[in-house]
């Protein structure tokens, strides 16, 4: 029994993880708090739904658009409505606030306000001994770290991650070497759009799809981030596995309730000793 | 800085509260050109999460205050249907219904789904002394004198679906449910029937309100092993749980999943190969045959789309509709509310789930009780269905055999 929380918990982890990647990098790069990442993930999974269960696609393709569209519609975010709040958390917080509202009741008038259907690609289950592993919870776990690779070689292999890495130490300085900012916050800010997008994809078979379902994808985006390490990759990664683990192992024990509730004081406890979160992050 | 943080915030708040404010054109209702029509509101919710539900229930109303107009309204005055957004939000429910009540001069409200809702309405109600008709199944433990009720009680929703699972399924049962009070209050009576009738109880779990990570609920529920699952979740938990309890290679050959809440919605969002085998319960299903029900569907998808789903709580908002206009009908002034309620009592009525009544004293209605198992095309199968309706007690005989009744008073 307790060897399936525990498989359970890296396929919960792997959830995580890829819902909150995309909000790490925007949290971490830009320091903007989008509360409209909850939104993007629904986008994502309606895209996908579009794709292959009105389309009759390839949920590969699925995936692949859902990546797209996301990413043009955090670019159309970025570009028309956040570049100018930048400096301006406050406003930033109201506006992309404003922006879920708005995009949830956009998808309610577009779709309709019922849970649409997107089949799973892969059925069934592999057995290890008495562990029951869901074929489709693997893939999930596969798809998170590949994401992460990807992330970190784009970020620590690519002249435009070191641009990037470039603009999280020190933004004035790298504008006065000649950066241009403004095109890397909006490229970055689409790149985490569609991370955010696959997350949604990676999980309309499994979840219900509908206009709301970001809104608890928000809250455990924000605590695996603010727990591992605002801009680090590596935290997000820890972090998600972290919260994945210990909220399965308790749920073993006690109600779902229950154990949400002291995985919270857990994080809270954390932050309190190190308020940075796990990893730090180099500043200048 | 300040004051435009300030201002975008007051600004969002007053149009946050400016929210839907419409009179419906409801087709053939032409009230202005008549100049005496008669106020009935409609408040559900046409956005916010529970939209999913109630919009449908929003839709049946509009339809049904057509057909009254159609066939010459109240005594020949036609009914002006005045539909509020009640946002997902109790508190919004509340505003809303005093405006309609105050303002609008409504002479009844057709209105509400959740419990919350309606407890935010009760006051209102009371207070200017209006008539709400609410529509929606429930937990019951509740009366007033200001409103109908023509939603299931847990005696209607359960005492035919329990026994015939115990007996056809099996003894051994696993509670899971949303965290608030509908599934709490309706376990308990579930608990209480299956003392009397032999079953057993191996978990009872409960998530909140549309938490939809089920892996560790599975496991549990795998190492107990029970003969069915007993689901009271609502919302949005609904897909996910079935669609995950499937991903871990349980079926409803050996485990189905019994609920008096998963209505046919859910089943086309869950997917019908994810559906199929389970078993629902529900005064009404779409799939029941009966000659009000074959033109209640056809005119309904006729107005909304061929593929919107009908459940339980659109056909009740549908017939509770049409009684209203019926209990109208009998009164001298229609906006006379005690008038109005004493109107209802003993009022009879061919819904589409079969033959209707208002109970004479406790302001209940006496409904059908279905039991179906969900083909494999995603449709409901009627394994059972009561021919009489059943007598609704608001206070459970089962678990408050000695309750007062304050109807009597």
């Amino acid at each position: 029994m307790v060897m399936q929380q525990i498989a359970d918990g890296l396929g919960v982890a792997g959830v995580l993880a890829i819902a909150a990647l995309g909000l790490g990098i925007v949290f971490g790069v830009m320091k903007i708090i989008n509360m409209a990442h909850g939104e993007l993930i629904m986008i994502g999974a309606y895209t996908t739904y579009m794709v292959c269960t009105v389309g009759h696609l390839s949920y590969y393709a699925g995936m692949v658009a859902s990546f797209l569209v996301a990413a043009a519609v955090g670019l159309l975010m970025e570009r028309f409505i956040l570049r100018r709040l930048y400096g301006r958390p406050l406003e930033t917080l109201l506006a992309t606030f404003g922006l879920s509202i708005f995009l949830q009741q956009f998808i309610r008038l577009v779709f309709g306000p019922d849970g649409k259907s997107v089949s799973s690609p892969f059925q069934g289950t592999w057995m290890i001994g008495d562990v029951a592993i869901p074929l489709f919870r693997l893939f999930i776990v596969i798809v998170a770290i590949v994401m992460i690779l990807v992330t970190a070689w784009v970020m620590f292999r690519t002249r435009f991650g070191m641009q990037l890495r470039a603009v999280t130490q020190n933004r004035s300085m790298s504008e006065c070497l000649g950066l241009n900012t403004s095109r890397i916050d909006a490229l970055t800010f689409a790149f985490g759009a569609g991370l955010a997008g696959l997350a949604g994809a990676v999980l309309a078979p499994i979840k219900t799809v509908s206009p709301s379902m970001g809104l608890d994808y928000l809250i455990d985006s924000f605590m695996v981030v603010v727990l591992g390490g605002i801009g680090s990759l590596a935290g997000t990664a820890l972090g998600s596995g972290l919260l994945g683990e210990s909220n399965q192992l308790m749920t073993a024990f006690i109600s779902e309730t229950g154990a949400k509730m002291i995985v919270f004081l857990l994080v809270i406890l954390v932050i309190r000793f190190r308020p940075e979160g796990l990893f730090r992050m180099e500043r200048r | 800085m300040c004051m435009g943080v300030a201002a975008a915030v007051l600004l969002m708040g007053l149009l946050a509260g400016c929210s839907g404010s419409k009179t419906a054109p409801s087709g053939g209702t032409n009230a202005a050109a008549s100049g005496e029509t008669i106020k009935v509101g409609v408040l559900f919710s046409v956005s916010g999460s529970l939209a999913v539900t109630e919009k449908g229930m929003a839709n049946a109303a509009l339809l049904a205050i057509e057909e009254i107009n159609a066939s010459g309204g109240i005594n020949g005055k036609m009914i002006q249907p005045i539909q509020e957004d009640l946002a997902s939000e109790p508190s919004v429910a509340a505003t809303k219904a005093k405006k309609l009540l105050q303002q609008d001069k409504v002479v009844a409200i057709v209105g509400g789904y959740t419990s919350a809702s309606r407890q935010a309405m009760l006051p209102i109600v009371e207070q200017y002394n209006g008539v709400l008709v609410y529509p929606t199944f429930y937990e019951g433990e509740e009366y007033s004198k200001n409103i109908i009720y023509t939603g299931a009680t847990p005696n209607q929703q359960l005492q035919e679906f329990v026994p015939w699972l115990i007996e056809n399924v099996g003894p051994k049962v696993y509670f899971i449910g949303s965290d608030y009070v509908y599934p709490v209050e309706t376990n308990k009576q579930v608990k209480e029937m299956l003392k009397l009738h032999g079953g057993e109880v191996v978990g009872e779990e409960y998530v909140p309100l549309g938490h939809s990570e089920f892996a560790s609920v599975v496991n549990k529920i795998k190492a107990a092993d029970p003969d069915f699952i007993f689901s009271t979740l609502v919302g949005d938990s609904v897909a996910a749980f079935y669609k995950q309890y499937k991903s871990y290679g349980l079926s409803p050959e050996d485990m189905p999943i019994a609920s008096p809440v998963t209505a046919e919605s859910e089943i086309v969002s869950m997917g019908a190969d994810v559906a199929a085998g389970h078993y629902v319960s529900a005064a009404y299903f779409q799939t029941a045959d009966t000659p009000e029900n074959k033109k209640f569907v056809e005119a309904y998808q006729a107005k909304y789309g061929a593929d919107e789903p009908i459940t339980q709580v659109i056909e009740a908002t549908y017939f509770s509709t049409h009684l209203l206009a019926e209990a109208l009908k009998k009164v001298d002034d229609v906006h006379d509310a005690d008038q109005v309620i004493k109107a209802f009592a003993g009022l009879e009525y061919n819904a589409p789930q079969g033959k209707v009544k208002i109970d004479e004293e406790n302001n209940h209605a006496w409904l059908h009780s279905r039991i179906g198992k969900i083909g494999p095309d995603g449709q409901v199968e009627i394994v059972r269905e009561t021919t009489e309706p059943i007598y609704p007690e608001p206070w459970s005989k089962l678990l408050f055999p000695d309750h007062e009744e304050p109807w009597k008073k």
